[in-house]
């Protein structure tokens, strides 16, 4: 082996000698950390953000008869599920590059991470973000199909006052 | 480069990080040997287990900004060999085959417990004949003297699967060297 190591040594110093091989900076490093952090931290607030949107959605229909539920499927967002999931990939993928995600069972740290987002979706709509979104917020338009026509009177009345 | 073999590899580390890039030999001097026997156990190729180690010692120096000092360097460098060499065993989806005919010593006795030492040698034969999954973490711990925390940072998996991974390891090894 001892032959193989000078070969090795050799090959790698001469690389490294004429600049062939350069060490990334710091800073490269150091914009890959915040941009996982970032990352992340966007991948869970798109999700929860969708999970609420998808309830509210949902709430605002409220299928009660033929009609209701065919309308509720009509306006149904079927692309925020879809870039749920695009989402979930992301930050489980994103949060396997942390150590504390081999340390513990990763399984158990990706179900409660989507447990997690999922609860979240559910409380921001409980407590009323994703109606003042529909009412006031900048992604107005994107909420308009499912107020007025369809939102059930009280909770329309609810959201003019 | 004189008191290098008083430097603990991570003190080489910040040395080299800082312009001193002589010193990244004094690395791969004292890990090549230790690198080859474990790509070579990896892969079965001399030659490939060669490449993989040069292959991750240039990636480590590329990388090397990217190195935590309070961690283990060792450690760090092994999960790249690791790396390396799984990228060679999936492209060429090179399986291990279980092999039947051990040339084993007559006076082994299986009765024995698996002392590191005395086994040492019997562990490094037998290891070729079980899968992957269980003869990395096995001769990770008899041959290159890891502890379970430095396993599971090589492997990226938790404590506790290492441990169970050597232990039927052990299990597996022992009736496959039974069989001859």
């Amino acid at each position: 082996m001892s032959e193989e190591l000078k070969n090795i040594s050799a090959v790698v110093m001469e690389k490294i000698s004429h600049n062939k091989i350069k060490m990334r900076s710091k800073i490269y490093f150091v914009v890959g950390s915040i941009s996982t952090f970032v990352g992340l931290v966007g991948s869970v607030v798109l999700s929860v953000f969708l999970v609420g949107f998808i309830r509210f959605s949902i709430r605002t229909h409220r299928p009660m008869g033929g009609y209701r539920f065919d309308r509720m499927m009509e306006l149904f967002p079927w692309w925020a599920p879809i870039l749920i999931l695009g989402s979930f990939v992301l930050g489980i993928w994103l949060l396997r590059m942390y150590d504390f995600s081999f340390k513990k069972n990763f399984k158990l740290i990706a179900g409660g991470f989507i447990v997690a987002i999922i609860i979240g979706g559910f409380i921001i709509d409980t407590l009323g973000l994703m109606t003042f979104l529909a009412r006031r917020g900048p992604i107005r338009g994107l909420m308009k199909p499912y107020i007025q026509q369809d939102m059930p009177q009280d909770e329309f009345r609810r959201m003019r006052n | 480069m004189s008191d290098s073999t008083v430097l603990t590899d991570e003190e080489i580390v910040e040395r080299v990080r800082s312009d001193d890039r002589e010193l990244f030999a004094v690395l791969m001097d004292r890990y090549t040997d230790k690198l080859l026997r474990y790509a070579n156990h990896l892969v079965h190729d001399e030659g490939g287990a060669q490449h993989i180690v040069q292959d991750a010692f240039i990636n480590a120096y590329i990388h090397l900004h990217g190195f935590d000092v309070q961690k283990k360097f060792s450690s760090w460098l092994y999960r790249i060999v690791h790396n390396e060499a799984m990228n060679v065993v999936k492209k060429y989806k090179k399986e291990i085959p279980l092999i039947d005919d051990f040339d084993m010593k007559d006076d082994y006795s299986l009765e024995e417990e698996f002392e590191q030492k005395e086994i040492q040698a019997q562990v490094e034969t037998c290891l070729s004949a079980l899968p992957l999954l269980y003869s990395e973490p096995l001769s990770l711990y008899y041959l290159d003297d890891k502890s379970y925390e430095e396993i599971s940072t090589i492997l990226r998996i938790p404590m506790g699967t290492v441990a169970t991974r050597i232990r039927r390891a052990k299990k597996i090894i022992k009736k496959i060297c039974q069989k001859n």
